[in-house]
């Protein structure tokens, strides 16, 4: 009873341990942002002076008058002084206000007009990839040498050789243009509609999916399909795959408890670290099909230099990112006997 | 130290498997290599086969090829395996798929030589006892399974109380190896096939385990084919013992035979390598040369080129296998004007 106790302390501690350092890598990460932010050359009242200048023909002091209205940032603070302002607020739950997207507006309300389409678009098309290609991958891993296992694993190859991106300018150009289809390939939805739980909204949403969707897919699939058919062939070489044949199991429960359960465990993690581009979205892709998520809104965010909506979603991406990390140790630990802590 | 315990000849000599004229090849970038040349044997009802030989000479393909599961890139090119069980005569290499499934542990089942990596690693033993038994008795109840199991634990000297909750990982070589044994004689096989049973096991656990076999041999009386190198534990429990060279048999015989009367050179030879125990510093005589390159074999006799005794013939042709007596098989040119002596020991 003693013993269980003991291990239960240790284990408490080592998830203590592992939470603490998720935290000062968070805040190292958040810290180091905040001033390369501001390290960036320009800032975002002279953006913003450029852009009325560009746009209205405005004179650069009717401009600066109209920026000094709108902003209620003080650039000229000590840098010091303005990180630690940083913090406190953020202490107090406040990302503070967007200087110049949508000056004045909250950036928490700034950050989850956007974040639903992220995790809604990027979970969907992460699942379906990692299915496609594990299952690919185990089939070709199964015919190995045949038609079917050099066409997948060539396709794959080169799918994932060529950037999300030009993929998806490429979908845009082939698909959009020459089939009209283009009105789906801009936004989350179409312009006229409001949003709401309604058939109408509903379709027309995963109508705009499908281009970010495919995009998606198609330059990730391949790099699950490729791993999962090595890991499938190597295990298909274990001995204990041999001895269930031998033990005369069903074919189907080989499959999935023996060669499918072993070859899966080291993709484990790997979906787990991508869990955590489910917050952050992919800046590039979202841009080519002007998509209403997160690595969108970091995109204009960047571009107008607006430093705190920039700030809010580093932080989300860290965080994400170091949470996803301690949950693929977990999740390692869960699956994998080996490395279980306790017994 | 050897000496021979077993009692020989059995009484009644009814074969429970036939092999006829086997060949097993496995395709290999340098060319195909045929680990298993035209293997003809039979293996009778409650005997004690060990099958012998140097390392590569195609013993474990053989033992595979017993369950049909030679994995890739291996294939059996031809010849028939007939199984005489139940009044039934069944080739394996014949039967559907299913029924090869059925047909395989409950009928024959089989020790792999790495029995370290038998188990799969994310499955508790438990899981592993049980499916196997369930893939051929849907109706079988847990409790049944478990007393079962539990059972045979025991027999093989392991506390099931621990072991079964276990995973591979947390057990040491030698309990892994145990349970490997009581896995397959979970169905009550006719045929035990036990490859390299304790080379993989440090001195003591392979005493330990070397008193299981035996204990096992006495109580279940099953058909058991050994294969291994381990020639003093062929002199401990073989009923018949058959010598592989290459991919052939090269002799086959009784237990008598085979460690007194051995009319093969290579046979011979191999008897030398064993070490004796009536003078300490005597020397050992290791077998001459290498063992032959398997993707590319030597003309005519396969063990001419280590062969004292090669004349120009054994170079030319290999020679046929011949009964010297009902029970004495030889393939060799010269064994009726040799006189190999082996001295007693
Ligand atoms: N997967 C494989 N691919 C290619 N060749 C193989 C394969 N497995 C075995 N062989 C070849 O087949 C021959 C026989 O191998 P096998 O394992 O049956 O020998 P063995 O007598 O059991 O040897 P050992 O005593 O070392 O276990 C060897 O020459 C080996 O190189
Ligand atoms: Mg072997």
């Amino acid at each position: 009873m003693s013993l269980k106790n003991l291990l239960r302390a240790v284990l408490g501690n080592y998830l203590f341990k592992r939470a603490l350092r998720a935290f000062g890598i968070i805040v190292a990460a958040s810290t180091i942002t905040f001033f390369i932010i501001r390290l960036m050359p320009s800032n975002p009242i002279e953006i913003f002076i450029n852009q009325m200048m560009s746009a209205y023909g405005m004179s650069y002091e009717d401009a600066k008058a109209m920026a000094l209205a709108l902003f209620t940032i003080d650039l000229d603070k000590p840098l010091h002084e303005q990180y630690f302002e940083y913090v406190t607020n953020i202490i107090r739950g406040n990302l503070g206000t967007s200087i110049s997207i949508s000056p004045g507006t909250p950036v928490m309300n700034v950050v989850t007009a956007f974040l639903p389409w992220t995790l809604f678009s990027v979970s969907i098309s992460l699942f379906s990839s990692f299915l496609l290609g594990i299952t690919l991958g185990m089939i070709a891993a199964y015919r190995r040498g045949g038609i079917f296992d050099r066409v997948v694993s060539t396709v794959a190859a080169v799918t994932s050789a060529i950037p999300g991106y030009l993929l998806g300018i490429l979908i845009v150009v082939f698909i959009g243009v020459r089939f009209g289809l283009i009105n789906y390939m801009r936004g989350a939805y179409s312009a006229g509609l409001t949003p709401g739980f309604n058939l109408p909204f509903i379709v027309d949403v995963f109508l705009h999916l499908a281009a970010p969707f495919t995009t998606y897919v198609l330059s990730t699939w391949g790099g699950w399909m490729l791993s999962m058919k090595a890991n499938t062939v190597a295990v298909l070489g274990e001995d204990y795959v041999t001895v269930a044949r031998a033990k005369g199991l069903p074919e189907g429960r080989i499959r999935t408890q023996y060669v499918g359960r072993n070859a899966m465990l080291p993709l484990f993690t790997s979906l787990a670290i991508s869990l955590g581009f489910i917050f952050g979205g992919s800046t590039l892709i979202e841009n080519v099909f002007v998509y209403r998520g997160v690595g969108r809104l970091l995109w204009s965010s960047i571009n107008a230099r607006d430093y705190t909506v920039m700030q809010a979603v580093f932080l989300i991406i860290t965080i994400s990112v170091v949470v996803s990390n301690f949950l693929a140790d977990l999740i390692y630990s869960l699956i994998d006997p080996r490395v279980r802590v306790g017994g | 130290m050897i000496e021979l315990e077993t009692k020989g000849t059995l009484t009644v000599n009814e074969p429970v498997i036939s092999i006829d004229n086997l060949t097993v090849e496995y395709v290999s970038p340098r060319g195909v290599i045929k680990a298993v040349r035209g293997v003809s044997l039979k293996v009778y009802r409650g005997e004690t086969l060990f099958i012998v030989g140097e390392s590569g000479s195609g013993k474990s393909t053989l033992g595979l090829a017993m369950l049909n599961i030679v994995p890739r890139p291996g294939r059996i090119a031809g010849g028939s395996i007939t199984y005489h069980i139940d009044g039934r005569n069944v080739n394996i290499l014949d039967l559907p798929l299913e029924d090869q499934r059925a047909f395989r542990w409950k009928n024959v089942a089989m020790v792999f030589q790495s029995a370290l990596n038998s188990l799969n690693p994310v499955l508790r033993i438990w899981d592993q006892m049980y499916d196997t038994i369930e893939s051929h008795d849907k109706h079988i109840s847990r409790e049944e399974v478990y007393e079962k199991v539990r059972r045979l634990l025991y027999l093989v000297r392991l506390d099931p109380d621990r072991v079964l909750k276990a995973y591979p990982h947390q057990l040491s070589g030698g309990m892994r190896q145990r349970v490997m044994i009581a896995l397959a004689l979970l169905l009550d096989p006719k045929v035990l096939i036990l490859d390299e049973p304790t080379t993989a096991l440090d001195l003591l656990t392979q005493k330990s385990i070397m008193e299981v076999l035996k204990n096992i041999k006495k109580e279940l009386g099953l058909t058991m084919i050994f294969i291994t190198h381990d020639l003093s534990l062929a002199a401990e429990l073989a009923d018949r013992v058959a010598v592989m060279y290459a991919g052939k048999l090269v002799e086959l015989g009784d237990v008598y035979d085979i460690f007194y009367r051995p009319r093969h050179p290579y046979t011979f030879a191999l008897m030398k390598t064993v070490p004796k125990l009536t003078s300490i510093d005597e020397e050992l005589y290791p077998i001459p040369g290498s063992p032959p390159d398997m993707a590319n074999l030597p003309p005519g006799c396969k063990f001419h080129p280590r062969c004292p005794y090669a004349t120009r013939a054994c170079s030319d042709v290999e020679p046929s296998e011949e009964w010297l007596t009902p029970s004495h098989l030889v393939a060799c040119h010269r064994h009726r004007d040799l006189s190999l002596r082996v001295e007693a020991r």
